[in-house]
């Protein structure tokens, strides 16, 4: 381990003495590998940024990775089963989708269909429970139709919404009579540009609401869409019919992975014969199976270029060996062994391939923090986005790969210089 | 007194493209510690070749190497180096010092080696002593570019004696240098002697050659021993 040790410090302090002795033509050695390794760090910087923001955006809409969906045949009474059970459990939410008209009572709304504000759905149909549907035919109005979840507890343990402005829900209050609604970014938008009476109903509801707009978070869904307590909405809409199919209700209960909640509702679900299927999110393991051809064909292509950078490393170590003949020649004759001179070689490729592994993650950093400067108010996954380490890894396993390949012949041909031959010389 | 190093019959022979041509024809040698011994000869009569094997560069085709008593004679490449940084000093009639490299540094070079390893104190001592004892401690960050050839050559002294040799071989040491330089040098060479260093010097001046305890004559391969005239 000592001799080593010493060999080892040999080489670096040699290498180091190398590289300070040649600093243009390891500058040149470093242009001719920088772009390889710079691909390498690009396509491994771009595939993680686009990863976590597909991520992300899917954590929004979907769930974090690890939240187990309990879905079920929506009845009145699976639903007066799933609220009963979840009234005391903060930690599972169970949330009912509805269908909300807001403004103007008796006539279509501006986005038919709750569809975002710059699409056309077509007019809305209203369907009767044996399953016939009719076109609405009232006038168009100022009224904006959105989706309504209304949420027995703070949904963002498993949906992490970014705040956008005002605030979320506060589930510790005590309930208001008028339902508290926290919109997303197209409902904001629509709410923004058409002023609308503050009347909301609901299908099933015993009379018209007045809702209070608290804040707007950011859901990842492109149409309207709005959040509200559950026992807030249950003062105007009886919590058994919140899960009327007649009147659109869809129940959706998220909790974390073998929370023993499960299986409390799992068993009651099942004695009233409400089939429950569990699904647990696994986002990434998904998201990086689709990314990962992606990525392959990508990494290959920098590959290429980095093999490029290693030619030129390569050239330029041969054309050095032969400059350096007489000194390696002279380090042998002074006892150095042939592993040394070739490790000498070697270091000096490889402190190379560091030095512009370093340069490459450093540009590509500053680069991405430009982007995100100068870009990210327009792009949300740029915001704030961080430079991920595994770009930085993949950056310095390149540089030394590009080291050890371009360095490897030239250390052959410094370790089989002869020694007398040259000091005859 | 026993030899510290004793060749028996060496011969070299040189394989190439052409016919082979014998460089080295049975040549006996012993060198005593503490003894100089000079090597005189015609281009080409073979001292050079005759270093190479002494040094370890080179392996005779028959014959045998003692060292201290051992049989070197097909010694492995690895302990040969060993070997060499361990017993041996070099010095070259061109000085072969690395020009981005300061006088202590090129000295340092024979330290830092990797056989062994040396604390950067320690290094330093060995080597500013080394560059005193062949007069130039004075010089030791200076780069070779702004030396002179007798003060480059001491360098390459410094550089073969910074590891206490047991034998100092020099192939032409002074034969770039002016007579009155190279006189230095000569002197600088026999200094190491008196701590009991062995010297074997190739040349072509036969007053440098007359300064040492033995001269040898070579010629056409054969080693004779030179009556002093």
């Amino acid at each position: 381990m000592r001799r080593f040790s010493g060999r080892f410090r040999s080489a670096l302090i040699i290498g180091v003495q190398g590289i300070r002795a040649r600093k243009l033509r390891t500058l040149l050695s470093m242009v001719s590998l920088f772009l390889g390794v710079l691909a390498v760090v690009v396509v491994q910087t771009g595939a993680s940024v686009a990863q976590r923001a597909l991520l992300s955006d899917i954590e929004l809409t979907s769930g974090i990775d690890g939240t187990a969906v309990l879905d079920f045949n929506s009845t009145p009474e699976s639903a007066a089963v799933v609220l009963d059970t979840l009234k005391k459990r903060p930690q599972a939410t169970g949330t009912v989708a509805l269908s909300a008209i807001i403004g103007e009572p008796g006539v279509q709304a501006i986005n038919p269909g709750g569809s975002p504000f710059d699409q056309n759905w077509g007019p809305t149909q209203v369907c009767t429970p044996d399953g016939t549907c009719t076109v609405s035919n009232e006038p168009p109005g100022q009224a904006i139709e959105l989706q309504l979840t209304a949420l027995t507890s703070d949904v963002r343990q498993f949906r992490p919404f970014r705040p956008q402005s005002g605030n979320w829900l506060d589930f510790s209050t005590v309930p208001a009579l008028a339902p508290r609604l926290v919109l997303n970014r197209e409902a904001a938008k629509g709410f923004t540009e058409h002023r609308v009476p503050a009347e909301m109903r609901l299908r099933g509801a015993t009379t018209n609401m007045t809702p209070q707009l608290i804040g707007v978070v950011d859901d990842g869904d492109s149409a309207p869409h709005a959040y509200v307590r559950m026992d807030e909405l249950a003062a105007w809409l009886p919590p058994a019919g919140l899960a009327d199919p007649a009147v659109g209700g869809y129940v959706q209960i998220l909790m974390p992975a073998n929370d023993p909640v499960q299986q409390v509702l799992v068993s009651k679900l099942q004695a009233i014969n409400a089939s429950p299927m569990i699904t647990t999110i696994n986002s990434k393991k998904d998201q990086e199976s689709q990314l990962k051809m992606l990525r392959l064909i990508f990494l290959a292509m920098a590959g290429l270029v980095l093999l490029i950078g290693v030619a030129g490393i390569l050239n330029v170590g041969l054309a050095t060996v032969g400059e350096r003949v007489e000194e390696f020649a002279l380090r042998r004759a002074v006892g150095t062994p042939r592993a040394l001179l070739a490790g000498i070689v070697l270091a000096e490729t490889l402190l190379t391939g560091l030095l512009t592994a370093a340069a490459a993650i450093g540009v590509s950093a500053l680069g991405l923090k430009a982007a995100s400067m100068l870009l990210g108010s327009q792009t949300p996954f740029l915001q704030n986005v961080q430079f991920p380490w595994d770009a930085g890894v993949a950056g310095i396993i390149a540089g030394l790969a590009a080291g050890v390949l371009g360095g490897f012949i030239p250390a052959l041909r410094a370790a089989g210089i002869p020694i007398a031959t040259v000091m005859r010389a | 007194m026993s030899a510290l190093i004793e060749l028996d019959g060496i011969t070299k022979i040189l394989k190439g493209q052409q016919e082979p041509r014998t460089i080295l024809s049975g040549v006996d040698l012993q060198v005593h510690e503490g003894h100089s011994m000079a090597i005189v000869g015609r281009s080409g009569s073979g001292k050079s070749t005759l270093l190479s094997i002494l040094g370890l560069f080179d392996r005779p085709d028959e014959g045998r190497y003692l060292l201290a008593g051992q049989d070197i004679t097909r010694l492995p490449e690895r302990k040969a180096a060993k070997l060499r940084s361990s017993h041996f000093g070099f010095v070259f009639q061109r000085f072969f010092l690395l020009k981005h490299l300061t006088a202590a540094q090129n000295v340092s070079m024979a330290l830092v080696n990797g056989q062994g390893w040396l604390p950067r104190r320690d290094r330093r001592a060995r080597v500013l002593e080394a560059l005193d004892r062949v007069g130039i401690a004075h010089l030791a960050k200076n780069r070779p570019a702004r030396m002179s050839g007798g003060e480059q050559q001491r360098v390459a002294i410094a550089r073969a004696l910074v590891r206490n040799p047991r034998i100092l071989l020099a192939d032409e040491p002074t034969g770039a240098l002016d007579t009155e330089t190279g006189t230095a040098v000569i002197e600088a060479l026999l200094g190491a002697t008196t701590r009991g260093c062995a010297l074997v010097l190739v040349t072509h001046d036969r007053d440098h050659a007359a300064r040492m305890d033995r001269t040898l004559d070579l010629v056409d391969g054969v080693l004779t021993a030179r009556v002093p005239s």
